[in-house]
């Protein structure tokens, strides 16, 4: 979307052009003002933590549901890898280098797919279930929401990635804002997973 | 017929709604039977799920995704022809339409329709309390009344009336041709009546509407039968909206202002908004997570509020506050804006402090986020929070006093124009600061528990939403209805809608004051043989009250089809709102003007806000002040 709006403003037609009051990109200052909303969303859960696991001291996680911290370590090296070979495709483009930006797009949607699946294997075999106790509502709902967000950034991508397949986007300074918008997305949501990584495994 | 279905509008609306309830039922229908649980045709599940698809669908059908769809195509972008710019006759405010000045008229009509329908719950609750005992509605349905009242009032109404305002409003004022993001602008507007229609038909859920308050606290809205789930959608509906809008308001005010206007250059109103946009990107988020938590908790049998589970109740109300203290800002800082606006025209005087009072705006903002748990004095939270949440709560009461004081500067020894939209600014004041010093009674800590959940409450709030914020839309209505409608509003009728209003507000909050301090607590729907004589007076005076918005109703549809023709610039306004013709032109400007000062120059010779290319579109910017020259009240002084 926000590319698709880039391109309209080149057509403004008797429209008077707005003055750029400010140097930054409108559609990549309005992804972090959504990035920073989102930032919220996840505090918010991330405050229900706070007060079971912190402030009432109950144990993390309870007695038999344990979390397979191994897994989700591996898991997570996956994820961070994708936030690599995005930023590889974004340089590519940005240097011309068109095999480089779609071998990274791809690369970028296997390793984000590859989490999810592995995520969602986990929910299956974790041997409980979200009502079965405050802190496995916290844990489903923030990697939840987490996964939610990995898969609207899968949805996003595959659209960047058919779209660069078809020879769209460019090196000039115009062209290559509907990839580096979805992609400080994909960052975002890769960062947050750090977080919600350590909060629930490792602490 | 078949085509009508296929394009953007009302018919592809109501299909597609229809295929979001089949969808959901065949969805929930589908994994039950899969998954084989007992019941298949689970009616809440389902009834959840079509809460989520059905207003989805529902913008499908009207047309809000059309362009992102295409562009996910995969196909070339089409060039935008603006051909849904503008509204030729009523018509055009039911479709689809990215012009913020669309948009804006979009917002204000449809959210004062709620606002009548929530005055009106709240006078039905009224006449139930007109005498002790209970007369024609059970308790449920008055639980449900005045939960459906708050929830209207603030999530459909107040929150985005202002939106609504500073929409029409603030891309003129910054000499911007429109929002950064107009389809994401018209999107916002569309989820206003996918929430607000849900807060109406929580009433034919079983069980009836959600009766919790708008507060929801938990465990209660956890058992709570199925209309609360229409309120924790709804809300996740209002904030997608209100989020959506600030992040616009943001992106336009920082990026799309006319060359020359420096951030000391914008006028109040983009500095109001600017503050009140950054409090939603950040509060507004909490909101929704405290809403998710109970949608969870009930569609999901998850455990967020069940203390035998480890759960934490506490923790529902931390979180809902860290969104709605600050809200209660994000209700009133455009308000304050807009009197800022209003004063100094009104009063022929730059703002007095202009800095300062764009300092304050932002101290609200930090501070604001500071002061959630004076909330929950009688929460069983830790007590060491309380003398803190006491302090800064107290704290913030200096900014505040910092904008009453501005204004105050402002009209000394100006030339007052009485004009309607200027008593209105001057009863908020009044009434704010009332308002205001309940709140700093409210702060302390052993007198909120003494009057804790009374109509002392009430009646603070009351003043501070109704008498403050709701009395600066009413002023900024009137001040920019000529420029919305290029039509003039009648003097007398606002004047008479004022006095009334005013007159029967007092009379329906102050006496609640008095019997909040005797102990009559609020949220119940009978009351002890001592609060009758009171209660009767407010009861009727509410009455009163209602039937005064009959007046602005009036005033507002019969000036708009047929008021005096309304010059460009009726107040002799600096701001560039009121150096275009009224309407605006459909782009609002042929050519961006230059602004080379201050927004706020009234009475310095030779002072100019904005200049216009050759040749000028309306007016010369306003050149010297033209303040002597104005006639009486009511005419219009010749731009
Ligand atoms: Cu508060």
């Amino acid at each position: 979307m926000e590319a698709a709006s880039a391109a309209h403003a080149e057509h403004h037609g008797h429209m008077p052009v707005a003055n750029a009051s400010a140097k930054i990109n409108r559609e990549y200052f309005g992804m972090v003002l959504f990035i920073v909303s989102e930032i919220m969303l996840f505090a918010s859960f991330f405050t229900a933590y706070f007060f079971i696991r912190v402030v009432q001291g109950e144990p993390w996680m309870p007695e038999g549901q344990e979390l397979p911290v191994y897994v989700a370590m591996a898991n997570s090296a996956i994820l961070f890898s994708s936030s690599a070979t995005m930023h590889w495709a974004l340089e590519g483009l940005k240097h011309n280098n068109r095999k480089a930006f779609k071998t990274g797009l791809v690369l970028t949607l296997i390793l984000g797919s590859t989490f999810l699946g592995v995520q969602i294997s986990e929910y299956v075999h974790l041997g409980f279930l979200p009502k079965d106790s405050a802190q496995a509502s916290v844990f489903f709902s923030l990697t939840g929401i987490h996964g939610a967000h990995v898969a609207v950034g899968l949805i996003v991508l595959a659209t960047v990635t058919r779209r660069a397949f078809k020879g769209h986007y460019g090196p000039e300074k115009d062209k290559h804002w509907g990839v580096e918008i979805p992609g400080l997305y994909w960052h975002f949501v890769d960062v947050m997973w750090v977080f919600v990584f350590t909060s629930l495994y490792l602490l | 017929m078949a085509a009508s279905l296929r394009s953007p509008g009302w018919y592809r609306a109501a299909l597609w709604t229809a295929i979001g309830f089949v969808f959901a039922f065949a969805l929930v229908v589908g994994i039950r039977a899969a998954a084989d649980f007992g019941v298949v045709v689970q009616w809440d599940s389902i009834i959840t799920v079509a809460l989520v698809t059905m207003p989805i669908f529902f913008l499908y059908g009207i047309g809000c995704f059309d362009t992102w769809l295409y562009w996910i195509s995969g196909r070339p972008t089409k060039p935008d022809d603006h051909s849904d710019h503008g509204a030729h006759s009523w018509k055009d405010y039911f479709k689809v339409n990215t012009d913020h000045k669309v948009i804006g008229i979009q917002y204000i009509v449809t959210t004062f329709f709620f606002f009548m329908i929530g005055g009106l719950f709240a006078m039905i609750f009224r006449a139930e309390l007109l005498q002790p005992g209970m007369q024609f509605i059970d308790a449920q349905t008055f639980n449900g009344l005045f939960s459906a009242h708050a929830a209207l009032m603030i999530f459909v109404f107040m929150v985005p009336v202002f939106a609504g305002i500073a929409n029409y409003v603030l891309p003129l004022m910054l000499g911007a041709p429109d929002m950064a993001f107009p389809r994401l602008n018209a999107l916002s507007f569309w989820f206003l009546p996918c929430a607000g229609i849900m807060f109406l038909a929580s009433f034919l859920a079983p069980g009836g509407a959600f009766a919790t308050g708008w507060t929801a606290y938990a465990p209660l809205s956890d058992q709570a039968p199925l209309g609360q789930t229409f309120f924790s959608m709804g809300v996740q509906f209002a904030g997608a909206s209100s989020i959506a809008t600030a992040i616009n308001f943001l992106v336009t005010i920082i990026t799309m202002r006319a060359p020359g206007m420096t951030f000391w250059r914008m006028p109040l109103l983009g500095w109001a908004n600017f503050a009140t946009s950054l409090l939603v990107v950040l509060a507004t988020p909490f909101i929704a997570g405290s809403q998710f938590m109970i949608l969870f908790d009930r569609a999901l049998g998850m455990n967020f509020f069940d203390a035998a589970q480890g759960g934490d109740t506490v923790m529902y109300q931390h979180v809902f506050w860290f969104y709605s203290h600050p809200a209660v800002y994000i209700m009133v800082l455009p308000g304050f804006g807009i009197i800022s606006e209003i004063i100094s025209a009104n009063a022929r005087k730059p703002v007095f402090g202009y800095r300062m009072m764009a300092f304050s705006l932002l101290a609200i903002v930090v501070l604001g986020f500071a002061v959630w748990a004076h909330h929950m004095f009688v929460a069983p939270m830790q007590n060491w929070i309380r003398i803190p949440m006491m302090f800064t709560t107290m704290l913030i009461a200096v900014p505040t006093g910092v904008k009453i004081f501005s204004w105050l500067g402002t009209m000394w020894r100006g030339v007052i124009h009485l004009r309607t939209p200027m008593i209105w600014a001057l009863g908020f004041m009044t009434m704010f600061v009332l308002g205001g010093i309940s709140g700093v009674m409210l702060a302390v800590v052993p007198f909120d528990i003494a009057v804790s959940d009374t109509y002392f409450v009430v009646a603070h709030f009351h003043y501070v939403l109704f008498g403050g914020s709701l009395f600066t839309i009413f002023a900024g209505i009137y001040h920019w209805f000529p420029k919305m409608t290029g039509r003039m509003y009648n003097e007398t009728l606002g004047k008479w809608h004022f006095w009334t209003t005013f007159i029967a507000f007092n009379a329906t909050f102050a006496p609640q004051h008095l019997v909040g301090l005797e102990g009559m607590p609020r949220r119940v729907a009978d009351y002890a043989e001592q609060f009758a004589a009171w209660n009767m007076f407010i009861s009727i005076s509410s009455f009163v009250l209602g039937a005064s918005m009959l007046i602005f109703i009036y005033n507002m549809v019969y000036s708009w089809r047929s008021g005096p023709i309304a010059p460009a610039n009726p107040w002799n306004a600096h701001t560039l709102e009121w150096q275009v013709s009224s309407p605006p032109p459909i782009f609002n400007f042929d050519d961006v003007p230059t602004v080379v000062g201050h927004p706020y120059e009234y009475g310095v010779p030779g002072a100019r806000h904005g200049i216009f290319k050759e040749p000028e579109p309306v007016v010369a910017a306003v050149a010297g002040d033209s303040s002597t020259t104005s006639t009486d009240e009511g005419e219009p002084a010749p731009a």
